[in-house]
């Protein structure tokens, strides 16, 4: 028990005393100070620059910041489609794979541009290598680079005294990508490659099995010796590839798009228990460091703490439930005594669907940070966690993906709910709503609420679609009240940019690929419209001089408020979704 | 004139971010890797004598009795062939939910088979991650209470004594890394070579 506790403990620890200097880094390097890797980069940085033909000096107004992000996204989805639907005439093919369908290359294209990475295929068997790396690869590069992007030019909006330039595009996404991603990611590829994880461009091992088996007729899988068996199958493979390279993305990223269909639970893509922490905090790192960058940028580093101060609570308490509800794991597990569920010699716990390097204590860890993040790698399988266990992942993921949230995207929505929070709390008290000493006016609101209900407007629209196709049902791989979380899991993850899945569920079929691929759309660029006109509204109001009756916005009072409501608009939205799926399937279990 | 430069700058660094996040970023790793970890960016493959018998990271289902047994699996072909054209094993999770039917229905055939197989066990409880399908469906661990559970019956099936199957198993063993991290883990392929000769035990 004792080192279940630490090692929960080793792991928060890490990541907020890692957050902090990265903070710092990065808010240097978004300003275009000098840092330590200048001297190699800032040359690269404007080979770039001169290739794309952008004066780096340029300053944008609102406008054109917006523009240039929707128009490179544009290049993203249709470049991507294309790799996907051509790959079987592309080359690095080894396996020889086909095309994807239409419906599916969309749907893949969608979910990398947006930053989502939801899955409806198995990498390992349907992608080349030219796919993985020129076309998955470098979306999970660019679109976390775009979250920072986004986020900064909201900060320089904040802070502006009628200034009505918010940066350049083209320079902040570069930078991210050069001095931020890159760096962090050879470190963590590194790390795995020692540990395990392949990274080379051969073909695919076939590997002799120590006990052969048969297949019958239908294709089961029978006892080589066994009289039903017409074909012997003596080989397995070992797929291959470059692994690592993109798994060290995939998970600095927020992207979570996996080498591999099963993602991080494969011991290829997460060897050892050591590449669990690495990756697990690789995930997380950056949209907690982006919160402490919101402290410092705007001067008051308890802005930031605040912030972090409402994220880790909702963090902690999910982590506390997800580890307890696992470990206890379900009667039907148990078989009445039959089964060992204890920790002597073994994880115990509720081990269906989880590696045994990692048992419950990693697991939990893992789910809690992945949908914390907007990330979506998975190093066990969230269908196969208890019904209260599972529940919370979907409800990470339905609060918006504000508890930290994706690089950059989390932030700005949950700076979305800073503002509600400050609104309404000055309704309560009478006085004009202001922000870090500017008033909240109409237009600010307008956008703030669109930050705060699109998501979960996503996920119910997205799940009441799918749930009206009778063909969904061809879909489940559970029955009953699991069945319906499936679906609600699916929307979910699509509607909050997430990514992960309760995987039995089949999403690769024409409507479902397209209803979650425009959730992903929606759900990224609505927020980033909704962003840019708020940053140019912030950077015309004047600074007003702070009052005694200014309401702070850095007190314990107000990271409670800004929790509630949080929570508030999450359980007003979701409540009923969760009590036909995981509530329901809890008290079915009990009973 | 402004638009068509929008456009115009929006593609050229769609191509240029391709060339650096794609083409070098991903040549780099793999150059580097190649160079200072050969085995491991390989795919950890164990090789005996030009056979190549599994990948270390990769688990194989075992169910003679003269074998160590690993965490559920549901092997399938149809997924890949190897060069010559032959199906070959893949494997994966079963995404069932722990509360349901159907997985309790599973758990009670496996337990069923388990105590067959061991019937010097009697009514021990059985580890919980010798009945349960993993993350993976190729998980390459089991649990060592898992593993101390079959050295009876491994011993009456291999001639071996009882101390050299837990010698095997030792052998075979990872502990928790620097001591917090993770589980310890028995790596299931590897002690079956080592059952069978294949893989030397000093």
């Amino acid at each position: 028990m004792m080192d279940e506790l630490l090692e929960y403990g080793v792991y928060v620890a890490l990541l907020v005393a890692l957050a902090i200097p990265l903070s710092a880094y990065i808010n240097k390097v978004m300003a275009g100070e000098k840092t330590p890797l200048s001297r190699v980069l800032v040359p690269v940085e404007n080979v770039v620059y001169k290739c794309i033909r952008v004066d780096k000096n340029e300053d944008m107004g609102w406008k054109k910041y917006l523009a240039n992000t929707l128009v490179f996204s544009i290049f993203s989805l249709v470049g991507l489609t294309a790799i996907l639907m051509l790959q079987g005439f592309l080359p690095f093919n080894p396996e020889g794979l086909p095309g994807q369908s239409w419906h599916l290359a969309f749907n893949t294209a969608s979910s990398f541009v947006t930053n989502t990475n939801w899955q409806s295929y198995s990498g390992e068997s349907s992608l080349s290598y030219f796919s993985q790396a020129i076309g998955l690869t470098v979306q999970n590069f660019v679109t976390p680079a775009v979250g920072i992007a986004v986020l900064f030019a909201l900060f320089r909006g904040l802070v502006s005294e009628g200034h009505l330039g918010l940066g350049n595009f083209f320079v902040d996404v570069t930078r991210a990508v050069l001095f931020i991603l890159i760096p962090l990611s050879l470190v963590v590829t590194m790390i795995d490659v020692w540990q395990g994880s392949p990274q080379n461009l051969n073909d695919y091992e076939s590997v002799q099995l120590l006990e052969p088996v048969g297949v019958d007729e239908e294709g089961n899988i029978v006892d080589a010796d066994d009289p039903a068996a017409v074909e012997t199958v003596d080989e397995a493979t070992v797929p291959m590839g470059p692994q690592a390279s993109q798994v060290a993305i995939k998970q600095l990223g927020t992207n979570g798009g996996g080498y591999n269909g099963v993602n991080s639970a494969s011991a290829l893509e997460n060897p050892t228990p050591l590449t669990n922490l690495v990756e697990c905090l690789s995930l997380l790192l950056i949209p907690v460091a982006c919160v402490f960058c919101f402290g410092r940028y705007v001067m008051d580093r308890r802005q930031g703490r605040a912030v972090f101060a409402a994220m880790f609570v909702v963090f902690l308490v999910s982590l506390v439930i997800v580890g307890v509800c696992e470990q206890m794991g379900t009667p039907q597990l148990a078989a009445d005594g039959q089964v060992y569920m204890g920790t002597d010699g073994q994880s115990g716990g509720n081990m269906e669907g989880k590696e045994t390097r990692f048992g419950v204590t990693d697991s939990a860890l893992w789910a809690t940070f992945t949908t914390s993040a907007s990330n979506g790698a998975v190093n066990s399988m969230h269908d196969s966690y208890t019904p209260l266990g599972g529940m919370i992942p979907i409800i990470l993921m339905a609060l918006g993906e504000v508890i930290f949230g994706g690089v950059g995207c989390g932030l700005y929505s949950m700076l979305g709910f800073v503002i509600l929070t400050v609104f309404i709390a000055g309704l309560m008290v009478g006085r004009t709503p202001e922000w870090l000493g500017k008033k909240i006016g109409p237009k600010e609101m307008r956008m703030a609420v669109i930050l705060c209900i699109t998501t979960p407007l996503l996920i119910l629209v997205g799940s009441a679609v799918m749930c009206l196709d009778p063909a969904t049902v061809d879909s489940l791989n559970n029955p009953g009240a699991h069945g319906f979380s499936e679906v609600l899991y699916a929307a979910t993850s699509a509607g909050g940019n997430n990514g992960s899945a309760f995987a039995g569920f089949n999403a690769n079929t024409p409507l479902i690929n397209v209803v979650l691929g425009l959730e992903m759309l929606a759900n990224r660029f609505i927020p980033i419209v909704a962003v840019c006109i708020l940053a140019g509204s912030l950077c015309t109001r004047p600074k007003v001089a702070v009052s005694a009756g200014t309401l702070s916005t850095c007190n314990t009072q107000f990271v409670f408020l800004l929790i509630l409501m949080v929570l508030l608009v999450g359980a007003l939205t979701m409540f009923p979704a969760l009590a036909l799926g995981p509530v329901a399937e809890h008290l079915m279990m009990v009973l | 004139m402004k638009q068509a430069k929008t456009w115009g700058s929006g593609l050229l660094f769609f191509l240029v971010m391709t060339v650096i996040t794609g083409v070098i970023y991903t040549a780099v790793c793999t150059g580097i890797a190649q160079l200072v970890f050969p085995y491991q960016a390989n795919g950890s493959i164990i090789e005996v004598d030009g056979v190549k018998y599994g990948s270390e990271l990769v688990g194989q289902q075992f169910t003679d009795e003269d074998h160590m047994w690993g965490r559920v699996m549901s092997p399938s072909t149809g997924t890949f062939t190897n060069d010559e054209g032959e199906d070959v094993l893949w494997y994966g999770a079963s995404n069932l939910s722990p509360a349901g039917e159907d997985f309790a229905a599973g758990v009670q055939e496996r337990i069923d088979e388990i105590h067959a197989a061991h019937p010097e066990k009697g009514d021990e409880p059985i580890p919980s991650d010798l009945v349960t399908n993993s993350g993976s469906g190729f998980d390459p661990h089991i649990s060592p209470a898992a593993a101390e559970y079959q050295v009876e019956r491994l011993a009456n099936n291999t001639g071996k004594s009882e101390d050299e199957i837990r010698a095997i198993i030792e052998k075979c063993t990872e502990q928790p890394q620097f001591g917090i991290l993770g589980d310890a883990r028995v790596n299931v392929l590897k002690v079956n070579l080592m059952l069978d000769g294949i893989l030397p035990v000093e």
